[in-house]
Parts: C-alpha cells; structure tokens; sequence
C-alpha cells in the first residue's frame, strides 16, 4: 500500500528489475568488449537462437494457463529421433508432419493425463510431467538404443530440415523467420481468439473460470497440446541444426524455457503474460549466454548464473504481488 | 447400495496403502521366477542401496509435512560431498568435514527457508533453479572432474560392516530413523509441523510459531541431504558434480508414492520410508529378472505417473463428494 506514493519510474524498475540487470551486463560487456556488438557477433547470436525460442513458446501458453510442464524433455528427445527415423519411410515432408502430429499427440496425452485425474495445483503436474518426461526418455532409448543418429544416413533427401538449419536469408536464418512466423500466429491465437483468451482467463481463476461455464479441462488439453507442438518444433530446429539426434537431447530445455519465459514477465501465477514478452525474454538469455562467453567465463560459471537469474526472477516475480 | 459402500471402503484402504500392496505384490511375484531375490544378502544389499536416498528423505519429509517442498536436495547432496572430499583430501580432520558439509547444508536450507516462508514463494519452481545453481556451483568447484579421496579413514564410515555383515549405511539409516520417527511423532515441533502443514492460517491464529517451524523445517532438509552426500562420498570414495541428478524428483516422488501428500499435513517418516523402498524394490526385481535397463527407466516413469495420478485422483473424488 506504500507503494502508490511511490513515483511511476521507480515502480516500473521494480517491476522489470531482472530485465534491467541484464541490460546493464550487456552494455557493460559491450564497453569490456567491443567485438560484442560487431556484426558477426549480432549474426552469432541469431544463430544461437535455434530451437530455445519454440521451446519458451510452448512453455507460455502452460504458464498462462497456471501450469507447469517438465515433460518437453522428453517430447524433444522422442520427437528428435522417431522424426529423424522417419525421414528414410516418409519421405522429408511426411516426416516433418509425423514429427509435428507426434508433438501434437504427447501433448494431448499430457493433458489427458492431467484432467482425467484432477492434477490442479502446480505441485501435483510437475511430477507427473516429470514421470511422462522419463516414460518418453526411456522410449527414445528403447528406440535409438542409445546410439546417436545422423541425417546424412537417411536413405531419401532430407534437404527440407537442412535448410531448416543451417541456410540464412541474408543475416536472418531460415529456423529464425520460421520462428516469426509462429510467434505471430501464436501472439494472435492468444490475444484475438476465444481459445486463447480462455487459456488466459483458466490461468487467472480456475474456479471462477469454472463457474462461468468455461470448459475448464479442454482448455487445459489445449494449452498442453499446444505445448507439445511447439516443443516438437523446437526438437526439429534442434536436430536440422546439429544434424544428429540423441535420446537425451532435450535435457535442459525444461529450465531453459521457463527461464526464458519468467525472465520476460510471465508471471508463474498465470493468468497474465506474453508471448512477445517471452520472445523478449528468449533474446535476453541467449545474449546473457553471449556475454559470458565473451568475457571467458567458463560453462559452470553459466550454469550458475542461469540457476541464480532464475532464482532471482521467481522471487522478484513474487514480490510484485506484496 | 451396501456393496457400493464396502467397495468405497475397500477402494479406500487400497488407496491408502497402495506403496505397502505394491511391495508385497512384488514380493510375491518373485516366489515364482529362480532368483536370489530371496536371501539375507540381496535384502541387505537392498537396503544398502536405498540408504542414501532414505536419509535424504527423512529431511525432505519435515519439509513436506509443513506443506513445502524440496527439489533442490540433489544439488546440496553433490555439494557435501564434494565439500568432504576435498577438506578430507587437504589434510584436516574428518569431523570438520563433516561440520563444514552440514554447515553448507545449512546455509542452503536457509536461503530455501527464506524464500519460501519468509518471502512466500511458490516452492516448486523455486527450489529446482536453486538445485540448478548448486549444480554449476559443483562443477566450478570441481571443473566437473570427480575427486578420489586419499585419506583411507574417510572411506571406512560407508564401507564398513557392523556386528559381522550388516552395512554401517544400514544402521545409520536406521538410527536417523529413529530420530525423525520420535522427532515427527513425540516432540511438540513434529506436532507442530503437522498442523502448519494441515492448515496454516488455522496453525498460525492458534498461536503456532509458524514462521520459524516452516523455515527451520528447510534447513533440516539441507542438514541431512548433505549427510547424506558426505555418507555417499565417503561410500563411493569420490566427490563428483554427476551425483544427485535424480535424487530431488525420485526423493520428492518416493514421498508422495508412501502416503505423504504434498498438500502437507499427511504422512510421516514411515511412509517416506516405504515409498522409497517400493523404487528400490522395482529396481532390484528388475535387475534380478535381467531386464533392459531402458526398460527399467520406463517402468519407473510409468509407476511414478500411476501413482501421483492415482494420488491427485484420490483427492479429486474427495473434493466432489465435499
């Protein structure tokens, strides 16, 4: 209650203090290293963002929703090699379609999973994505034996998901403008259509969306359809660019996406948030990544400094509601 | 109309001792296949196994009962460890080892405790980017190298065997339990934490001091995830930033699959201690009967997704029929 003598621009910095505190390391860097605003470094960095950004994408649409997923390590995983399998059978364009539909389909399966027993809270869904998440890890290793696969061992071209990985229109890579694309759809599925705005309204107050009449467990199914899409998406990105596919791929996409997402504003309550803001966010943590690399700190170093962002954000995140 | 009741009865009691069914399902299972699943030593080795794990979960069950959570066991338990090993390998005594390991679990408990009670912070999410954070604090400390410990002493407190041929990680684990099982049971704290885990606006307007309990309840969770790690070292003769990537979910999971819920207030060491036998039990008649470790990922995803699921539809039906 103090808080409303408080002037404006105090308040907004309090609201956006994570975002801030990167800025600050990004211009600090660039007065450290002058190379880091260079083109062929901005070019790196779009480079870098690859599959992330889709994974966060999917990782909003649960959050607002008031949901958590930890399964899209195992989605991206399975995807990643059944998809790859596929190309030899289907042929690229059949196997990009499988790979989506599958996506699609553990999605959906998540969200079954989570309605048919009444999983609410965010405690109860963690760990059962988390057990679906390990359930579709054990697939992907029933399903490669855990050998990596290669592209290149594919019997029919496969010349869809090379471009798809490594080809750049001008400066702008081809996985980036993919990505442009579906942030658009996504930003007016969310803001301009019912489904969306339901998906909103769930995340706000499940009960009052209940008693309004809102069909609470299929947009619950929605959003983790949705999810599943974009996480199968993000595991396409993954292998196009790196060319081979492993079952453990996917790990670290589940605290990199809601990384990403809460450090753009999302607020973990649900309810309200962004996909732009998530884009936003995605930016932030790949130049963080930059940045770190530029100063020579080492990979540990990173690790740490992504469980502190993260730590830091939740808590922020939190005190805004005070 | 009375048969529907004695089902209901029936469906109850399954419900609520379905870890304790599980085990003697398995137990049964196994009369028939030709395995030694049935002598002293593989039980013995059973518990051995599991006592790691165990010790972890007599911590994390105080916090749970108070209606927390702790995932980020696994990076404190890597962090003791590794903590003892190198103080061991520079030539102090073990006793500092050992004070120093449990003083950083302290600490990290603390800041846990901070977050969640004081700053009320949802504890999920919190407590996973702090594993995070201990996770890359262990690789810099190491440089992700394992460390072997020199000292012959150290290595002896896990390895050796009390009273002839039982594993001194058995009596350990056992005396711990008595400790938290009259800690929880007999003292006005454990009656304490249960009723700030049943209801805490209700334990707090009776005069509860529930502020400190809660807090306090998180650094017992820190105190004895790193015991447990420095038990592990000391078991494995190593400090490594590979152990503990698991153990946060599977403890948390072992908790809920016993009977102790995470809505707080149900539960106790007794039940955390049989649910993580009931994994320790799977894993056991799994290797027993030579079956594919990828399965055994598998079976393990599915029985954790089968009983979270089962658990949250229990209270589902509860909330209908209220």
């Amino acid at each position: 209650m103090k808080k409303i003598n408080a002037n404006s621009a105090l308040k907004l910095l309090q609201q956006n203090l994570v975002l801030c505190g990167i800025l600050v390391l990004i211009v600090v860097t660039a007065i450290v290293e002058p190379k880091f605003l260079g083109a062929a470094n901005l070019n790196n960095i779009l480079r870098q963002l690859g599959p992330l950004p889709f994974a966060a994408l999917g990782m909003t649409f649960v959050i607002i929703a008031g949901f958590i997923d930890l399964s899209n390590v195992g989605v991206i995983s399975l995807v990643g090699v059944l998809t790859m399998g596929m190309i030899s059978f289907l042929g690229q364009v059949g196997a990009l379609i499988f790979g989506i539909l599958l996506g699609a389909l553990l999605g959906y399966l998540n969200g079954l999973i989570l309605t048919k027993c009444g999983a609410m809270t965010q405690a109860e869904v963690l760990f059962i994505t988390y057990g679906m998440s390990s359930v579709y890890t054990a697939l992907a290793l029933l399903y490669t034996k855990s050998e990596t696969l290669r592209i290149t061992s594919s019997t029919k071209p496969y010349t869809i998901f090379t471009t798809l990985g490594s080809v750049s229109i001008g400066i702008i890579p081809v996985s980036l403008i993919v990505f442009l694309i579906v942030l658009v759809i996504m930003h007016f599925f969310l803001t301009r259509t019912i489904w969306g705005r339901s998906i909103s309204i769930l995340g706000g107050n499940k009960d009052a969306a209940f008693l309004a009449g809102f069909n609470v467990e299929g947009t619950m199914r929605l959003a983790y359809t949705i999810e599943g899409i974009m996480a199968a998406l993000a595991s396409i990105m993954l292998f196009s660019r790196v060319t081979t596919a492993t079952a453990t791929s996917g790990s670290g996409y589940e605290t990199n996406a809601i990384l990403c997402v809460v450090v753009g504003g999302t607020t973990l309550k649900g309810g309200k948030g962004s996909v732009l803001r998530t884009m936003l966010g995605v930016v932030l943590i790949t130049m963080l990544g930059n940045c770190m690399n530029m100063l020579n700190l080492s990979t540990y170093m990173q690790t740490i400094m992504r469980g502190a962002v993260l730590v830091i954000a939740i808590w922020l995140d939190n005190r805004k509601e005070l | 109309m009375s048969a529907n009741v004695s089902i209901n009865k029936v469906w109850k009691v399954i419900s609520k001792q379905k870890a304790v069914i599980a085990i003697f399902a398995m137990m049964i299972f196994m009369i028939f296949p030709q395995t030694t699943f049935y002598t002293a030593y593989n039980w013995l080795d059973m518990l051995r196994s599991t006592a790691i794990l165990e010790i972890v979960a007599f911590g994390v069950t105080v916090a749970v009962l108070c209606g927390g959570c702790d995932l980020s066991v696994g990076g404190t338990l890597c962090l003791g460890g590794i903590l003892a090993v190198m103080i061991v390998n520079n030539g102090y005594p073990i006793w500092l080892a050992f004070v120093v390991a449990l003083l950083s679990g302290a600490v990290v408990g603390f800041i846990n405790g901070f977050l969640v009670v004081h700053q009320k912070t949802e504890p999920f999410i919190i407590t996973l980017g702090m594993g995070m954070l201990l996770k890359g604090i262990c690789q810099q400390l190491t440089d992700a190298h394992p460390i072997t410990c020199t000292s012959l002493d150290f290595m002896q407190i896990s390895n050796r065997k009390f009273f002839g041929s039982i594993p001194s990680l058995v009596v350990y684990m056992a005396i711990l339990f008595v400790i938290f099982f009259c800690l929880l049971r007999f003292t006005s704290y454990g009656r304490n934490c249960y009723a700030i885990g049943g209801n805490y606006e209700v334990a707090k307007y009776s005069g509860i001091k529930v502020v400190p309990i809660k807090w306090s309840a998180f650094v017992i969770s820190g105190v004895t995830a790193t015991l447990a790690g420095v038990l592990l070292a000391s078991r494995m003769n190593t400090g490594s930033s590979v152990y503990g990537d698991s153990t946060g979910m599977l403890v948390n999971c072992g908790c809920v699959i016993g009977g102790t819920s995470f809505a707080g207030g149900v539960g106790g060491v007794v039940e955390s201690f049989i649910g993580l036998l009931v994994i320790q039990m799977l894993t056991n008649c799994m290797n027993q009967l030579g079956i594919d470790s990828y399965y055994q990922t598998l079976f393990e995803g599915i029985l954790i997704v089968l009983i979270i699921a089962g658990d949250c539809y229990g209270r589902k039906l509860k909330r209908e029929r209220v």
